[in-house]
């Protein structure tokens, strides 16, 4: 299936009193690569600025800018057209010993790192190591998936920006940042090399051409079994047509969408909108 | 030694049962007594009476009070203790020595430029990507951040000792803000003063220009479109323990002294708030840490930083000196790979061997500091200032077995090292002379063409009777390091002209204005 959508992602602040001074990065440009083409992206806020524009160490494309006038809201609005496909089934299946050989080990070693968001833990790791008995390292990474499907329930206002997977594994409750870092714990922790997804999801698999619908800011894993490939454990299904990526990381810390620095009072964050449209 | 009465300062001083007395001594050899470099020296002091070198101390001391000179020692600001008897290396040592910091500097140079861009070293397999993906101060910020004449290493401190062979080792590498060049100069300046009469004795090479090559390298630094760069010092303020050399170092080159709030980004520009409006600022010397530079991009709660300076730097606007993440190149375990660096970018071999130096990252290697532990120095990989060494062989079980936990809790984060026993130079300890070990902290500048290293350097000295630990943190003394010029040269030695510590003053009379602290962080959770 190959689909094109236009993407529509409105974030930003209100601040209880106003804002003089303020500095942002924003990683809202999809990116391209075999199973997405990216055709256009736009970048605009209110109030309007410049945006500078780079591409960090992991690859994403940054907007960075800054404001200077007074302002009591700030609103980020990415816009893109982009054409997707379903992931193809991964075509090279490593073994459990290719994973450990010291090439693997060395090559993704920061993909399979303890961070904060994503810490060792011992319980998740004895669990991850029962999940993998008797599988293949591929089929490990669904079952993993699968376990932290069912024991967390989707539930927004229990976790927060700066939860970590344990936290949410105790809360049995998160949303899908914290389902792909739980996902990355137990991987990480079979020597699986896994890493954060930040993207998009169209919510209606049957959509019409020319229907927008509410989509989600999203986040998925990909795990590495003798090639990278993805996988979406809020939902428990494969990356296919509806998913549209913006970057990979190592958690949650390296692909944050818009983060930055201010003065002045209290932030709420703003309600975020994606609108997806199918063009094609 | 046993001529003790005509020397009376030099009383049983190599007395073979001293601790350490495998030791080089760099005053005396023990077949052929004293060495070609301190024979002047050694003539000068040798009539000297026990009083008059306490009366000389004492003056020493009172100039260094008069000029300021302290180091904080755990929050309190004492004088710097400055040794009387200057430490001297001949114009032939020092020209092996610098030759082996400028290759080091432009081996390290490469390396940098090659980690921060396309890591072809690892892509060819020389170096483990690890290596570098676990340092601490790999900054993935700084990645693609590329300085406008390639120079990230503007200044470094590269530590050295001599072994007990008399060859200079290297120590450690400081890439970061190596500090202590201040003391250099003052000391210089104190020493002139005092002792007028050994100046005249000896061709010492001048040390007062330091200021005036970092100008020029900063200067050289800017981007290329700037004609007349402006150059500014950016200090964490007056509390920081360098903030003295901070100060001499910006009024010495007449620029600003400049802390974080009195600069401002706007559109990847830097500007000083003055009175008399905002000034583009070209060139940052910045002795503020990485972690602490940008809130942007590091530590949100740091208000000693400039938000907006990461990405100013990289869309070109400003730099950044030292560069951001230069850490990477002076980790403790990737020093263990400098034969290897040295020789991928520039084919060559060390003109200055390392310390050797065990990596407890190799589990080879690590057992056998585990066996060895009660023998070896073992350091972290990165800090400095002597902080989390423990010295193996005064060690209790007790330390030695948290040690042992340590390592093997982090073996990226150790490496050991066999106890070198650096050489020594006389020392006033009471009214004698004794021998008290020493290490050297050369500075070299670079300007992007040439690597230029200030004859001498930071010399330091442990006071208490055999201890090895130099550094200043550790209660420490230091001395004025003299390179003595080659005997036809042209070069400018001490007390033969005009210019011995004199400064330029800034002429601008405006003053900074500060702007409002920014320091509240905003993300969003994904959902």
């Amino acid at each position: 299936m190959k689909w094109r959508l236009r993407v529509v992602h409105t974030t930003g602040y209100r601040y209880a009193t106003a804002v003089t001074q303020s500095y942002n990065e924003a990683r809202l440009t999809p990116r391209h690569d075999d199973r997405q083409n990216l055709m256009v992206a736009r970048l605009e806020s209110v109030p309007a600025t410049r945006a500078y524009k780079y591409t960090d160490y992991w690859g994403t494309e940054v907007n960075s800018f800054d404001l200077h006038v007074p302002h009591t809201e700030l609103k980020v609005i990415a816009a893109s057209v982009v054409e997707t496909t379903d992931q193809p089934e991964p075509s090279v299946a490593a073994t459990w010993s290719q994973l450990r050989s010291p090439e693997v080990l060395d090559a993704y070693a920061e993909y399979l790192e303890w961070t904060d968001y994503v810490p060792k833990h011992r319980e998740l790791a004895a669990v991850a190591r029962s999940l993998r008995k008797g599988r293949t390292p591929e089929d490990t990474v669904l079952a993993v998936s699968k376990w932290v499907h069912d024991k967390l329930k989707y539930q927004r206002g229990t976790t927060g920006v700066h939860s970590s997977a344990v936290d949410a594994w105790q809360a049995g409750e998160g949303v899908c940042q914290d389902y792909a870092h739980l996902t990355l714990a137990m991987l990480r922790a079979v020597d699986i090399p896994a890493r954060y997804v930040s993207g998009y999801l169209h919510t209606k698999p049957d959509a019409e051409v020319g229907e927008t619908v509410v989509g989600e800011s999203h986040a998925w894993v990909e795990a590495w079994t003798g090639q990278w490939w993805g996988f979406d454990p809020t939902n428990d299904i494969s990356i296919g047509h509806r998913h549209v990526w913006v970057a990979t990381g190592r958690d949650y810390g390296d692909v944050s969408p818009l983060k930055g620095i201010y003065s002045g009072g209290a932030a709420t964050a703003i309600e975020v909108t994606v609108d997806m449209t199918r063009l094609a | 030694m046993s001529r003790s009465s005509s020397r009376p300062l030099f009383d049983g001083y190599l007395d073979p049962r001293r601790p350490h007395a495998q030791a080089y001594d760099e005053m005396f050899d023990p077949v052929d007594g004293v060495r070609t470099a301190y024979k002047r020296l050694h003539d000068s002091l040798t009539p000297l009476q026990p009083a008059d070198l306490t009366t000389r101390a004492e003056a020493l001391d009172r100039a260094l009070v008069d000029q300021g000179i302290t180091f904080s020692l755990s929050g309190e600001e004492r004088p710097f203790p400055l040794d009387l008897v200057p430490r001297v290396i001949t114009a032939a040592e020092w020209s092996r020595l610098e030759r082996g910091v400028v290759q080091r500097v432009r081996a390290l140079e490469a390396f940098l430029a090659d980690i921060y861009g396309e890591q072809q070293i690892v892509a060819d397999g020389v170096l483990p990507r690890r290596l570098i993906t676990s340092c601490e101060h790999f900054h993935r910020q700084a990645a693609g951040i590329a300085p406008p004449n390639g120079v990230r290493i503007h200044v470094a401190g590269i530590d050295v000792v001599r072994d007990e062979q008399g060859d200079f080792r290297v120590l450690e590498d400081n890439l970061r803000s190596p500090s202590g060049v201040s003391y250099v100069m003052e000391n210089r300046r104190t020493m002139a003063r005092v002792f007028p009469d050994l100046f005249a004795k000896h061709r010492v090479r001048a040390v007062g220009d330091y200021a005036v090559h970092l100008l020029r390298s900063l200067r050289a630094a800017a981007p290329a479109s700037v004609t007349d760069p402006n150059v500014v010092v950016l200090t964490p303020g007056v509390y920081n323990s360098a903030y003295f050399e901070h100060s001499l170092l910006a009024r010495q080159m007449g620029v600003e002294l400049v802390e974080g709030r009195d600069l401002l980004a706007r559109n990847n520009v830097i500007y000083l708030r003055t009175t008399e409006g905002d000034q583009r600022v070209d060139v940052i010397y910045r002795r503020i840490d990485d972690e602490f530079l940008d809130p942007v991009h590091f530590d949100p709660d740091s208000v000693l930083g400039v938000a907006g300076l990461v990405n100013a730097a990289r869309a070109g606007n400003v730099v950044i000196a030292n560069a951001i993440g230069n850490g990477v190149g002076d980790d403790k375990l990737i020093y263990t790979y400098l034969p290897e660096i040295l020789k991928y970018y520039l084919g060559e071999t060390p003109l200055l061997p390392n310390v050797d130096t065990y990596r407890c990252w190799l589990p080879a290697e690590q057992t056998e500091v585990l066996d060895r532990l009660d023998e070896l120095v073992t350091k972290p990989v990165e800090g400095s200032g002597g902080y989390g060494i423990v010295f193996g062989p005064d060690a209790s079980p007790k330390e030695l077995q948290a040690q042992r936990r340590r390592i093997k809790a982090n073996p990226r984060g150790w490496i050991a090292q066999p106890v070198v026993q650096l050489s020594t130079v006389p020392t006033k300890v009471g009214e004698r002379l004794q021998p008290r070990h020493v290490d050297l902290r050369p500075f070299a500048v670079n300007d992007g063409d040439d690597v230029f290293v200030l004859p001498g350097g930071l010399t330091r000295v442990a006071i208490p009777e055999g201890s090895l630990i130099v550094n200043s943190s550790q209660g420490g003394g230091s001395k004025d390091t003299w390179v003595l010029a080659p005997r036809a040269s042209g070069e400018d030695a001490e007390l033969r002209g005009p210019g011995l510590g004199t400064s330029v003053r800034s002429d601008s009379t405006s003053t900074p204005e500060r702007g409002p602290e920014l320091n509240v962080a905003q993300q969003q959770q994904q959902q």
